[in-house]
């Protein structure tokens, strides 16, 4: 009995190994999943207090961010830019593809800096929105 | 069974995926921490630079702010919550576009309610412009 029993799980490791189909299929499922999900967005690496908004919807996820900090400073991609790079930023960025831009504007900002982003990106991106909280 | 399995090796031969599974989880790893799921809510004030006939023939809706804060329309201070209803009011053809002109000193954040605000009262366009003074 006790050989029989021995035989047999020596039987299982050497020719019945766990069967990793379903498994693979499982993985490759949540690989498409992931890959089908990527946006690749580059954040503008700072953290502003956005305005509030009654009428804000969800925004395109799909889209170049800029960040206008508290000290009037414009930010994309993890570093500081000045206001005439912003045209050439945005083509880079959207790649023939018509991106659209996202403004993330700190409430105590300057708005007329903001209106001059805001003009600067309409000049190629084909719609401009600025970031606010939830609405509640 | 074994013995049987020795005698028909096309049974038995099985590839060995344990790279491709590796491979697969490494591309899935890379997949899962590159993914970042931006989720911003906002307001698009929309605005087309060619101006059309309407808003030539009469002035835009026009709202000032000014570097203390005021918000002003047509030479009067008007609060936050009265500038959705001068929208709602206005004439249609000047719902059209609305500008919003901002001082320099003025904050982003009343910039945005305002627009905000207008987008409620039923704006279709706003242009925000600076002030040169």
């Amino acid at each position: 009995m006790r050989l029989y029993g021995r035989s047999k799980s020596l039987d299982d490791e050497q020719d019945g190994s766990i069967n990793v189909s379903p498994l693979i299929d499982v993985v490759f499922i949540l690989l498409i999943f992931f890959i089908v999900s990527a946006t690749f967005v580059s954040l503008p690496g700072v953290e502003v207090v956005r305005p509030d908004a009654q009428t804000a919807d969800s925004l395109k996820r799909n889209s170049i961010l800029f960040a206008l900090s508290a000290e009037d400073k414009i930010f994309h991609g993890g570093e500081e830019v000045q206001l005439p790079e912003i045209p050439r930023l945005i083509e880079l960025g959207s790649k023939d593809r018509n991106k659209p831009v996202v403004i993330q504007t700190d409430q105590w900002a300057d708005a007329t800096l903001l209106a001059k982003i805001i003009a600067e990106a309409r000049k190629i991106a084909p719609s401009v929105s600025i970031a606010t909280r939830k609405p509640r | 069974m074994k013995r049987r399995a020795h005698s028909l090796p096309s049974d038995q031969a099985e590839i060995n995926v344990s790279p491709l599974i590796d491979m697969v989880f490494i591309l899935l790893i890379f997949f899962i921490v590159a993914t970042s799921f931006v989720n911003e809510v906002g307001i698009t004030p929309k605005y087309k630079d060619s101006a059309s006939p309407t808003t030539e023939n009469k002035p835009p809706l026009t709202f000032r702010l000014s570097a203390s804060g005021q918000i002003l329309q047509n030479g009067s201070v008007i609060g936050i919550e009265e500038v959705a209803p001068i929208v709602r009011t206005s004439h249609s053809d000047s719902k059209a576009s609305i500008l919003v002109q901002v001082s320099p000193g003025s904050k982003a954040g009343l910039a945005t309610e305002v627009m905000d605000q207008a987008l409620l009262g039923g704006a279709k366009a706003i242009k925000l412009s600076p002030l040169l003074q």
